[in-house]
């Protein structure tokens, strides 16, 4: 080996640097699953309600779901981020760090969920929902044993990517000073004047959203199937 | 109320920062043009890769290729190459490392985007085009391609609109971007106020083309 | 000689075999139709043809070249042997005269005013000269499938393989493709024809083909095959088909 080869190990995966922060860059992947996970689920469910409100068909419902969505597809989460970070203390609403991530990356997520969800409810042919009620069902009991289940099927693979995606932008929490991955590898980083921490805040990602990804994969392929 | 107006919609601070943010803005459109085109032929090419060629490593090699950068956020990829670059010897001036990482990580996104529009357009059509002698090349050029850009050009609409959004994790990086101006703004005048105008102006120029994109998505559906 | 002599194709996927030992020929201006029932191997053979499948076994030549050669220039091939088919696969991205120019203008290399017009005398040819700037989405099934033998036609092939054309059309759209059918074998276009149209092959071809089971089991002309079948399959295959021939 080389001294340069020796040099890029030496740098970028330094075995006593990992060794002393690897305890750092763990918890911070504890973080990032556990915001991760408080975003998909509430994220998630909002949208569905979201959706279902909008399956009502009331106006005064319909267009604040509309206008909701839509800003919250069109402005970038990071933005989203930094106006409540900065915003809600200002209004009297101090909330700490995992807070604001959460709730932004939930919005949006809800926004894109409702969407998806809309659409797969839409992409039911009426004379589903004609037909369960014309055998006495009441609309909520349509809409939960014979239309949602055909909609969410439909949405799901979108669904998935979508939520890959967003639970990405947990990576955003750093720039409010979360202590996730990234910001635990950037202070790690810095700390030992040494980079090897952001490779394993890399690794680290890996871990985590890999499967993921081709979890959503292996889905997409057999859902077509059906 | 009032809190709200002055800490959010201060009209005198909006009127002192406008010209720094748009600046930022014009930073954040030239980098969406700049990145959108070369994201979206590399992913071109790696789509076609994918499936068109008969040599399993290459296409699982794209697949890992495509995996790997959809499971990446994109903010670490940005800091990888950005501080990491020098250390590999690398020089790569701002921009360029900017451009890359987001080419890197939107070539995969636009690669599935493409993907499924070519594995969608019909066998038969490719099989027409060779009986009449057009070459794979050709049949390719002038059958397949042309027909998956269209059955997929809602979706390569909203990646680009997500490009544009992406921009905005560069201010990370002290790259002069519509959020690092606002954020610069900010911190100078002590008010949120630059954040929320940012805020605004995004909305201008995203939230018509996400109506657009919401058009096309439902003429595709009911085609 | 003959513009298309098939002897002894064979064509197996895995174990399954599909072709065991067709022989067949067609002489310049001939009409032929290719009867049997489903799974007798009569598409396969067809588009052994041109290349659209790869036989495993046995030799064809086209207007003199060995297609089954490793040699072949397949594109070269495809000029001289042009294909109708049964889903039409005309492209929907283009209006009808670019579906039939697309070729002339690509593979022959014709400039765009030469290919339009050769293009808009195939579709007159086809009796569809007034849908030239008509999209597939806007065309009955039927035109849809004129344009193919129009797209087919203008590249002027030595031989015209159709692989059952009227299949996926609706009952009246039918008899429109088949006059062009008719019209063409009387420029004295070569034709082999794979069909389930009994009336047809009876009244317009000049020798029909029966198959089954892989293997070319009897052939004539169509009065013979039609009214004399000798073969026990043959005679069965027609019995079921009787109705058809009124």
């Amino acid at each position: 080996m080389t001294g340069a080869d020796s040099g890029f190990l030496f740098t970028f995966f330094n075995a006593e640097v990992a060794r002393q922060y690897w305890p750092v860059i763990a918890s911070g992947a504890l973080m990032t699953v556990g915001v991760g996970l408080a975003v998909v689920v509430t994220g998630t469910l909002l949208g569905l309600l979201l959706a279902l409100a909008r399956a009502l068909g009331s106006r005064l419902l319909t267009l604040p779901i509309i206008a909701f969505a839509d800003i919250m597809r069109s402005l970038p989460p990071l933005v989203v981020l930094i106006v409540l970070y900065f915003g809600l203390p200002a209004l009297g609403l101090p909330l700490s760090a995992f807070a604001v991530t959460w709730l932004s990356l939930s919005l949006v997520l809800a926004a894109y969920a409702e969407e998806s969800i809309w659409a797969g409810i839409s992409a039911v042919p009426r004379g589903q929902l004609e037909a369960a009620r014309s055998t006495g069902m009441r609309w909520w009991q349509a809409m939960r044993l014979v239309v949602l289940p055909q909609a969410l099927r439909r949405a799901l693979p979108p669904l998935t990517n979508r939520v890959i995606s967003i639970t990405k932008n947990t990576a955003l929490g750093s720039v409010v000073a979360l202590n996730e991955i990234l910001n635990n590898a950037q202070g790690a980083s810095s700390h030992s004047g040494n980079p090897t921490p952001l490779m394993m805040a890399a690794f680290a990602y890996l871990v985590v959203f890999l499967p993921l990804v081709v979890f959503s994969r292996w889905l997409e392929q057999h859902w077509q199937q059906r | 109320m009032d809190s709200l107006t002055q800490n959010f919609f201060n009209l005198e601070v909006y009127a002192a920062v406008l010209p720094h943010l748009l600046a930022g803005l014009w930073t954040t459109i030239w980098l969406s043009a700049l990145v959108i085109p070369l994201g979206a032929a590399a992913g071109l090419l790696l789509a076609l890769g994918l499936t068109q060629s008969r040599r399993r490593w290459l296409r699982w090699t794209i697949i890992a290729y495509i995996d790997f950068f959809r499971a990446f956020p994109p903010l670490v990829l940005l800091i990888l190459v950005y501080f990491g670059g020098p250390f590999l010897g690398l020089e790569l001036g701002k921009v360029t490392a900017v451009a890359l990482a987001f080419v890197l990580n939107n070539a995969s996104y636009y690669a599935e985007v493409f993907r499924a529009g070519l594995q969608g357009v019909a066998k038969g059509q490719m099989e027409a085009a060779r009986c009449t002698g057009l070459t794979q090349l050709q049949a390719i050029r002038l059958v397949l391609i042309p027909q998956a850009v269209r059955n997929v050009f809602p979706d390569l609409v909203g990646n680009g609109i997500e490009i544009v959004k992406l921009t905005s994790i560069a201010s990370v990086v002290a790259m002069p971007e519509l959020m690092r101006a606002a954020r610069d703004a900010q911190s100078l005048v002590y008010n949120p106020s630059p954040v929320m105008l940012a805020a605004l102006m995004y909305l201008a120029l995203l939230w018509p083309l996400t109506r657009w994109l919401g058009r096309l998505e439902q003429r595709r559906a009911r085609r | 000689m003959p513009i298309l002599e098939i002897s002894g194709l064979q064509k197996s996927y895995g174990d399954n075999v599909v072709l065991r030992g067709v022989d067949l020929e067609v002489n310049a201006g001939e009409l032929v139709c290719v009867i049997g029932p489903s799974g007798s191997g009569k598409s396969t053979m067809l588009r052994c043809c041109n290349l659209l499948e790869t036989p495993t076994g046995g030799t064809i030549l086209a207007n003199g070249h060995q297609v089954t050669s490793a040699l072949v220039d397949i594109n070269r091939l495809r000029q001289d042997v042009g294909m109708v088919f049964q889903q039409f696969n005309l492209y929907p991205h283009l209006n009808a005269l670019d579906n039939v120019a697309l070729a002339l203008r690509n593979v022959q290399r014709r400039t765009k005013a030469e290919a339009q017009s050769l293009a808009r005398e195939a579709l007159e040819q086809v009796g569809l000269g007034a849908k030239a700037q008509a999209f597939p989405g806007e065309l009955s099934g039927g035109q849809q499938q004129r344009v193919g033998i129009a797209r087919a036609v203008a590249l002027k092939p030595k031989v015209i393989l159709f692989d059952e054309p009227t299949s996926a059309l609706d009952p009246e759209l039918v008899e429109d493709v088949l006059n062009v059918m008719r019209d063409l074998r009387g420029r004295g276009m070569t034709m082999l024809v794979v069909t389930h149209e009994m009336a047809f092959a009876h009244a317009a071809a000049d020798r029909v083909v029966f198959m089954d089971g892989g293997v070319v089991v009897e052939q004539g002309t169509a009065a013979e095959m039609f009214e004399h079948p000798r073969e026990p399959r043959t005679q069965s295959f027609l019995a079921r088909y009787g109705s058809r021939l009124t």
